[in-house]
């Protein structure tokens, strides 16, 4: 039975296949995968919050997981236990942490060269022309502990290309980064997994990175599949309120909301994303009162109490220093009507019925 | 202060003279020595990297067994083997008692919970994401515990210096399984405590410098391996 909520592309060999997946942990049910797949050439972005089984879903997909039940298969060839080491030795996965061997960065991509069984006499020269395309070539005789974390990066995702494989795993590889090395890596990334055609799984709680570099994205809650569709859709429309709350949407009932906003939807949960409230510097708009200012990534977030609901505003940092706002302090504020997304009843699970007044 | 400036004059005599009861136990030391930690190292190793790495029932109480072990006295290790080698015990047919055979046996079961211990926790404290890393670049079994043994070697240098210097050091099992048998079973520590046993201070003060020198030797050796094996 297909899942309107779960889009996934035309069953002819996909990369990444994953069919009736159940990943346990314990005596508990960590992940349940009806069915995924991934085409090839396609990167999906693997989005959802802290616990809900992301990193278990790329482990699993990257045959490093044992599973309860159900199968993974690589490019139409279920990974069998005696398979495993074979079928892995197409992909490359990207942790977190660098997780550089300690040797020298040359020797670290000649080591995963000669796992790969590429001959003696090619592994110097993949592995310097990798290290170059990342711009590292200047680092192969370093030693991994003398890199910054920019540069272990850049060293464990040309280990990653140099092999050339079939999928790429990618488990939140540019964390605890800074905002301007992780902006130039995801740039790198973008321009190598287009120039390379690599199909990826990109495991992020960053939803920039979802939106650059991912053709589809998946919202995992609670280690089931909330919503998979092609990524701009996700961030526009919502399917649940549940995704619609990880997304960063003020999720509330319509009748919180003064009648002028919500005159253009019918359900009576309303999300309203960020992107949808600005502030105004004229009183042409609604009153709203900030409850909290809130910033994470050079980003700056408002929570305002308008009517009787709590909205959230994206603002920049700068503008929120710049109107001195605070706790308390009144702002007039206009919604972008055309942005919210409806279901039918608070309580309801709103399974595909997500409406936007874009319509 | 008369006795230890005397007996340090017979020390250096010794030592110059080129005694040859004195090379003979040192070199018996080296090869009795080397080859309990070698035994132990061939046992100790791929038990403590098992024990590191696989999952089973029971797991955690063989570690804790093993870290254990490290504190086993050398006078129950060498009751234990002379017990069995004993000429009316189990192991009496195979005339081991008062011979080298002996006392290697009684020192690797010695040394080899240590290394093990040591082994199993260097491996364990190697970061999780490591361990994935190696089976993710698509290593074998024989290639990940090779590159994951690679990854803990320095500590595993640390575990053969451990080894070696429980037996180079222990008296008890030497002395029980191998009886200080002259021009057989003699070695350092054993010869030490006869001298004292003896009144022969600058005699057991030679043997006593020897044995420092041979330790620090070894472990002058070992250290290099380790600096070496740091900046690779």
């Amino acid at each position: 039975m297909s899942d309107p909520l779960i889009q996934n592309p035309p069953a002819e060999a996909p990369a990444l296949h994953l069919q009736g997946v159940r990943v346990r942990r314990g005596r508990r049910d960590v992940l349940e995968i009806p069915e995924l797949a991934v085409e090839a050439g396609e990167t999906l972005a693997v989005l959802g919050p802290n616990g809900a089984g992301k990193s278990t879903l790329l482990l699993t997909a990257a045959l490093l997981l044992p599973v309860a039940a159900g199968t993974v298969a690589l490019f139409d060839e279920p990974a069998t236990a005696r398979d495993q080491v074979r079928l892995r030795r197409q992909t490359s996965t990207v942790f977190q942490e660098p997780a550089l061997l300690d040797m020298t960065v040359r020797r670290n991509l000649e080591t995963a060269l000669s796992l790969h069984e590429v001959p003696r006499a090619e592994r110097r020269a993949r592995a310097e022309t990798w290290l170059a395309r990342l711009g590292v070539a200047h680092l192969a005789g370093a030693m991994p502990h003398t890199l910054s974390g920019g540069e272990a990066r850049r060293v464990s995702l040309a280990r990653a290309f140099a092999i050339g494989p079939r999928i790429l795993f990618l488990d939140e590889p540019f964390s605890a980064l800074d905002l301007e090395t992780r902006a130039e890596l995801v740039g790198d990334l973008r321009a190598l997994l287009r120039d390379e055609g690599t199909t990826a799984l990109l495991v992020t709680h960053d939803h920039s990175e979802a939106r650059l570099l991912a053709d589809r994205s998946l919202v995992l809650l609670d280690g089931a599949p909330a919503q998979l569709v092609p990524t701009a859709t996700l961030f526009a429309q919502p399917a649940t309120p549940e995704v619609a709350t990880f997304l960063g949407y003020a999720v509330v009932a319509r009748a919180d909301l003064p009648a002028t906003i919500t005159s253009m939807v019918d359900g009576h949960l309303v999300a309203v994303p960020p992107a949808a409230v600005g502030l105004l510097d004229d009183s042409a708009g609604y009153e709203a009162r900030v409850t909290a200012v809130q910033g994470a990534h050079g980003q700056g977030r408002l929570r305002l109490a308008l009517g009787d609901a709590i909205l959230t505003a994206a603002l920049g940092v700068d503008e929120i220093a710049a109107r001195q706002l605070q706790p308390g302090t009144v702002v007039t504020v206009e919604v972008d009507a055309s942005q919210l997304v409806s279901w039918p009843a608070a309580g309801a699970d709103g399974r595909g019925a997500g409406d936007t007044a874009r319509g | 202060m008369e006795l230890i400036l005397e007996g340090l004059g017979e020390a250096w005599r010794l030592l110059t003279t080129g005694d040859g009861d004195i090379y003979g136990i040192t070199l018996r030391t080296a090869l009795i020595t080397g080859t309990s930690t070698f035994v132990a190292l061939l046992i100790g190793m791929p038990v403590g990297l098992g024990l590191a790495l696989a999952r089973f029932p029971g797991q955690r109480g063989l570690v804790a067994l093993a870290n254990a072990g490290t504190g086993t006295p050398p006078v129950v290790a060498g009751l234990l083997v002379a017990i069995l080698l004993w000429r009316s015990g189990p192991l009496g047919d195979l005339g081991l008692i008062y011979t080298p055979g002996a006392i290697v046996i009684a020192q690797a079961l010695i040394a080899t919970p240590i290394i093990i211990a040591i082994t199993a926790a260097a491996v364990m404290a190697l970061p999780p994401t490591l361990h994935l890393q190696v089976r993710a670049m698509g290593a074998n079994q024989r290639q990940y515990l090779w590159l994951i043994a690679r990854e803990a070697r320095l500590p595993l240098l640390v575990a053969v210096m451990a080894g070696f210097g429980a037996v180079v050091s222990e008296v008890g099992a030497s002395m029980m399984v191998g009886g200080n048998l002259s021009g057989e079973t003699r070695v350092l520590t054993t010869a030490a405590v006869l001298e004292v046993s003896r009144g022969n201070f600058g005699a057991a003060l030679a043997l006593g410098f020897i044995l420092l020198f041979f330790i620090i030797a070894i472990a002058a050796v070992l250290t290099t391996v380790q600096q070496r094996a740091r900046r690779r």
